[in-house]
């Protein structure tokens, strides 16, 4: 299992520029650049059947003591059904004038709702998702409660729920149906469906 | 809702809402399917309902007492998850645990993937209108409870591993309880599978239904019994052993065909190697310590933290500013009743945990939702969620 790690390191490094991360002291993590991200887990699917990719986690650096480097980055946990027993932990750095990560969602189903947890909980954005909303809190939530300068006992007042209908006509048509006439709206304490109701 | 469908046809599809508060939702989900007729055409779900801000709260917090929230995970079986990141935290310190820990660990683990599966198989039925399985199922998991009262003091968000430890050894009597509950869960699992296994009505409904491929299971990051009922021979346990379980004689269950009949057939010839397992590390137990001799680490007794200085000091330090986990990052996944539950640590050597990112199963599990619901009747879906066993409290966190 250590060969692995080994191999695939200096692999990625030769390959990629990846450079191992000396934090993780008790597994296999390596930093890839941005931009890289999708051609790395593409690479490590197809070569070395690296074909679940178990959690997307983001980190805020804020106040990490003696941090250096852009302030965000997000572990990739990647393992093999293939091969048992082989993981490994990709890191992109992610600065915050630029925000934008490119996604891997054509890669993995699961890819889709991890990186819109990410977003949700940190305000990243990835380049190509295709349904990129949040997930975990309301959508009328302002901030992003993960980020270090969050605080934790701030309130806010969310009343609206999800009218969801729009997605779902988004999804029918990437299912191939053509929404002709779509649905409305409705507030039901418009005065028109308050016929018969205690409360006129 | 006015559509062309692929072929040019005409068709008037009615959205309907289901949940967040629906009774077949068991928790909190919502699922919004544009039907026609009873079929669903397409469906988008939602979910975050229950989202308490885990990974916030335990940053505010020492490293143990992220333990406590650790429960509210997968409340079903609320101490394989405080074992697995106890083991995650143990294997940044380095430490080995005492050989009687570990047994405890193995069977408490068993015991409550017995209790998950059961309560998985028996709200299944339920939801599909069978309420004797309900019963069967529930009195050998009441029986377990028992044991987690003694054990513990509680009965549902039970916390009972600690860094470096146990809250406490187990009392007297443990082992006649436990083998008791083992002689009624294997008689529960005939009851079950008397009512399961030639049921007519139970098998139209199951087999066939919510059917996933292995490749499709695997993108969709499926681990635990749903992804064995696919077929794919994983699990955590086997493949990176811990707590010794390499040395015990049981076998991974598989199953054939990936549909909701075989996720629920799977979790319960698991329960069956789970009391395997149980059984063979009774013979196991030993007596001897269960909590490391490190006052850095574990809380020390009342008796060295009375009668012996660095007691008294290790006693004060882990309270107040929590014990130091070395500074680093690490990902550790343990097999828990649902599948893979990892945590992402990042550790900047202080007392309280940075970052904590939890890996739930049933977060993967449940994206695949709306795609396995395609297709089938609004009734069936009901008969795929219970299947997954999605926990609201690992799911939304």
């Amino acid at each position: 299992m250590d060969n692995f790690a080994e191999t695939i390191v200096s692999v990625l490094e030769a390959k990629f520029g990846a450079k191992r991360e000396a934090l993780a002291k008790w597994d296999t993590c390596v930093v890839v650049e941005k931009n890289d991200i999708h051609a790395v887990i593409e690479f490590l699917k197809n070569e070395y059947q690296m074909d679940m990719l178990l959690d997307l986690a983001g980190i805020d650096y804020l106040t990490y003591p003696n941090h250096e480097g852009p302030r965000f980055a997000i572990s990739y946990a990647l393992k093999s059904m293939k091969n048992p027993g082989r993981r490994i932990r990709l890191k992109v750095l992610v600065s915050e004038a630029d925000l934008k990560v490119p996604t891997v969602t054509d890669l993995y189903k699961v890819a889709n709702w991890l990186e819109r947890e990410v977003f949700d909980q940190y305000g990243l954005t990835f380049v190509g998702h295709p349904d990129l909303r949040r997930i975990l809190n309301h959508h009328e939530f302002v901030g992003h409660p993960l980020r270090k300068d969050y605080p934790a006992t701030r309130r806010q007042w969310l009343s609206e729920n999800d009218y969801l209908v729009p997605e779902l006509e988004k999804h029918l048509e990437t299912l191939g149906y053509k929404v002709i006439q779509r649905s409305e709206e409705i507030n039901p304490c418009d005065n028109e469906y308050l016929e018969g109701s205690i409360q006129k | 809702m006015i559509v062309l469908d692929p072929n040019g046809e005409k068709l008037n599809l009615m959205p309907l809402n289901m949940g967040p508060s629906h009774p077949a939702t068991h928790h909190c989900v919502r699922l919004l399917a544009a039907i026609e007729g009873e079929t669903i055409v397409g469906a988008v779900h939602e979910i975050g309902f229950m989202h308490r801000g885990f990974e916030k709260m335990v940053e505010r917090g020492t490293w143990q007492q992220v333990i406590p929230y650790t429960d509210r995970l997968n409340y079903c079986s609320a101490m394989m998850n405080n074992i697995a990141f106890c083991r995650a935290v143990e294997n940044m310190f380095g430490i080995e645990i005492p050989e009687r820990n570990k047994v405890l660990r193995v069977i408490v683990n068993e015991l409550s993937r017995i209790n998950d599966h059961f309560i998985c198989v028996a709200a299944a039925f339920q939801d599909l209108g069978g309420t004797t399985p309900f019963m069967y199922a529930f009195n050998p998991r009441e029986e377990i409870m028992l044991i987690w009262e003694k054990l513990t003091g509680a009965r549902l968000t039970n916390s009972f591993a600690r860094i470096g430890g146990l809250y406490r050894d187990s009392y007297d009597g443990f082992e006649s309880d436990v083998l008791a509950a083992c002689v009624s869960v294997e008689k529960a699992l005939k009851d079950l599978h008397a009512c399961l296994d030639r049921n007519r009505i139970f098998l139209d409904r199951t087999v066939g239904i919510g059917k996933i491929s292995k490749e499709d299971a695997i993108s969709y990051g499926w681990t635990g019994p749903v992804l064995r009922a696919t077929g794919v021979e994983s699990d955590l346990r086997k493949d990176e052993p811990y707590y010794d379980y390499e040395t015990y004689d049981w076998d991974v269950v598989v199953g054939t065909n990936g549909d909701a009949n075989d996720r629920l057939q799977v979790r319960l010839a698991e329960i069956e190697e789970s009391v395997k397992i149980v059984r063979q590390a009774l013979k196991r137990l030993a007596p001897g310590p269960v909590d490391i001799v490190d006052p850095r680490i574990r809380v020390p007794s009342h008796k060295m933290a009375y009668q012996d200085m660095e007691g008294l000091i290790g006693r004060f330090k882990s309270v107040y500013e929590g014990i130091r986990v070395p500074q680093g990052e690490y990902y550790c996944g343990s097999e828990c009743a649902n599948g893979e539950v990892g945590f992402t640590i990042i550790a900047d050597g202080s007392g309280h945990p940075y970052r904590i990112k939890v890996r739930s199963p049933s977060f993967a599990h449940v994206s695949a939702f709306a795609e396995l619901v395609e297709g089938l009747t609004l009734a069936d879906s009901m008969a795929i969620l219970p299947g997954l066993n999605m926990i609201a409290g690992e799911l939304d966190r």
